[in-house]
């Protein structure tokens, strides 16, 4: 019996279910250092914006307990270079590629997505709707009205799958998620990092220039998979689990919980190469347990009643 | 082939040198050899309770034993725990990481100015320039710290051949002051150009880039930030460029000309 770890999502076809999240493998060129990137299921590039940003002054990342504390500020190339530059140097692989927005308005995300259009590299957008350390964005993650007329307005620009990435920091992540399915979502990645803050009581200073920053890492993950779980009862789209994915197990955990796929954030930090250990993993563990495709993992938790 | 590569090494020896301050062998390494010096090493921290690894410059490299070493001082929870190794045991090595020192051209006198545990990358980039042919009797090594027991190695510097001139702030060994008022003192006494490579504290490496600026001597500057992944994805040990932005140090650097960074 071959194992199949391929999955679709929105009639995308990835050979495996394991994608590296926004904001932890840059535009690819780094990990390519490391491993070949053809082996993942696809690649999430750093959030881009309409222009360029430096992102926050140092220090802007913080060691914690069980993962970290970033306040980075969305720095980034810009749309115009990352075109002209960063996505043409991701064609050499033979892997998904989606490209992160996030604007001040939905304006913003509009003239994104519509650039990001005519570039057939870009196989999906995934709109940032959730990143806490910017003065932006986060109202439309929190605002499920608004949130179901953004992702609505993109559709219309965008011709290929759109997945709204979604925030923790809010009353009921599933309403928001439900809200993006109805404005057209093709998928939702959920969950963003949680706000957070740790303190220097040497300097009575926060550890961050930003004062608080996202919480992400080994942390953050059994706030993830209650996440994922609780909209997985809400929506019929695809669910594309993040949070403290480190090895294999972790991954099962998220498909029992509704997941579709999985994007390994954090983890990269400690593990470059934990992509690769978690695929050839995943393989074994379906041989193992007499699994024939991932796929049918998802939502296979026996809940208790 | 990947460029960096993530393996297992074993602990074959420690030395403790005092003050809190050890020298750590380490084998297998199959990058040896495309380590160049200013290139550091992220090295997991034993144990499990520290998320993130730890960044220490190569010291030396051994191809016989296929051995690197690197010199820490325990300073926080993560060196304290990697001085802590037994010999035997192993840990996750990930690099060569960083972009290194660049050569000196031919005719340039050699300034090396090392302050405290900023000595690794110094030691191992005279060893280089030495193993490539370079004259001893052109390098000057000056090696600096507040006490005496800062500066460690005397004797193995000693035998690289060069000149090995040392300072302390209390006056116990060596020249009595900084170790950059004794690198200004002999910038008079020497003709010809010169180059300067420092490692060290960040008052330390403001000072050279002070005295290169005043004698227009170029050089390069070894820098530190705190790394959470060492390779240039997380953005997180930045600092700010004089031309604006900001420089991954793990990537673009650790290693920059002096002049570059605000520091």
């Amino acid at each position: 019996m071959k194992q199949d770890l391929s999955i679709n999502i929105a009639g995308v076809h990835f050979k495996n279910p394991i994608l590296t999240a926004s904001g932890t493998c840059g535009y690819g060129e780094e990990l390519a250092d490391v491993f070949n990137l053809s082996e993942l299921g696809g690649i999430i590039t750093k959030t881009i914006t309409l222009k360029p940003r430096d992102g926050h002054p140092p220090p802007r990342t913080a060691e914690v307990t069980s993962g970290m504390l970033n306040a980075i500020g969305l720095a980034n190339v810009g749309v115009d270079k990352f075109i002209e530059t960063k996505l043409p140097y991701l064609e050499r692989f033979d892997t998904r590629v989606i490209v992160n927005v996030a604007g001040a308005r939905l304006s913003d995300y509009v003239a994104l997505c519509a650039r990001l259009n005519d570039c057939a590299r870009a196989d999906m957008v995934e709109l940032n709707f959730s990143c806490p350390n910017v003065d932006f964005g986060m109202e439309i993650a929190a605002d499920a009205a608004l949130a179901e007329k953004s992702v609505r307005e993109v559709k219309k620009i965008f011709s290929r799958p759109v997945i709204a990435k979604l925030s923790p920091n809010v009353t009921h992540i599933a309403k928001i998620a439900a809200a993006c399915e109805n404005g057209g979502a093709d998928a939702v990645s959920l969950i963003n990092t949680l706000v957070g803050m740790a303190v220097d009581i040497k300097t009575f200073r926060p550890r961050l220039t930003n004062n608080t920053g996202g919480l992400s890492g080994p942390a953050i993950k059994p706030v993830a998979l209650a996440a994922v779980f609780k909209t997985y009862q809400a929506v019929k789209i695809p669910i594309i689990g993040i949070g403290g994915i480190s090895n294999y197990r972790d991954v099962v955990e998220f498909f029992l919980c509704g997941a579709s796929a999985v994007q390994i954030g954090t983890a990269l930090f400690v593990e470059p190469d934990a992509p690769i250990k978690i695929i050839s993993d995943l393989k074994k563990y379906l041989s193992e347990n007499k699994i024939r495709t991932i796929s049918e993992l998802t939502g296979q938790m026996r809940i208790y009643k | 082939m990947s460029k960096i590569v993530i393996e297992k090494a074993e602990l074959i020896s420690k030395r403790n040198l005092g003050n809190g301050i050890y020298v750590l062998t380490f084998a297998p390494f199959s990058k040896l050899k495309k380590i160049r010096p200013g290139q550091f090493v992220h090295l997991q921290v034993p144990h499990g309770s520290i998320y993130f690894r730890r960044a220490f410059s190569v010291y030396d490299t051994s191809h016989e034993i296929k051995s690197f070493d690197v010199l820490l001082k325990n300073i926080g929870q993560g060196t304290r725990l990697i001085a802590s190794m037994k010999k035997g045991e192993m840990i996750s090595v990930l690099g060569p990481l960083g972009n290194g020192f660049k050569d000196p051209g031919r005719n340039e006198t050699v300034y090396l100015i090392a302050g405290g545990v900023g000595m690794p990358p110094i030691y191992y980039l005279a060893k280089y320039l030495i193993g490539k042919g370079y004259s001893p009797k052109k390098i000057l090594f000056f090696y600096g710290g507040k006490i005496r027991a800062d500066l460690v190695e005397l004797s193995k510097i000693r035998k690289l051949g060069v000149r090995l001139i040392l300072s302390t702030e209390d006056g116990s060994i060596g020249q009595h002051g900084l170790v950059t008022q004794a690198v200004e003192e002999e910038i008079s006494r020497v003709s010809g150009q010169k180059i300067f490579y420092s490692c060290g504290p960040v008052g330390l490496l403001a000072a050279v880039e002070q005295l290169a600026v005043k004698y227009n001597i170029p050089g390069q500057l070894s820098l530190e930030a705190p790394m959470p992944c060492g390779i240039g994805i997380c953005l997180g040990c930045i600092l700010p460029l004089k031309k604006g932005g900001y420089t991954r140090v793990c990537r673009e650097g650790p290693v920059y000309n002096i002049g570059e960074v605000v520091i």
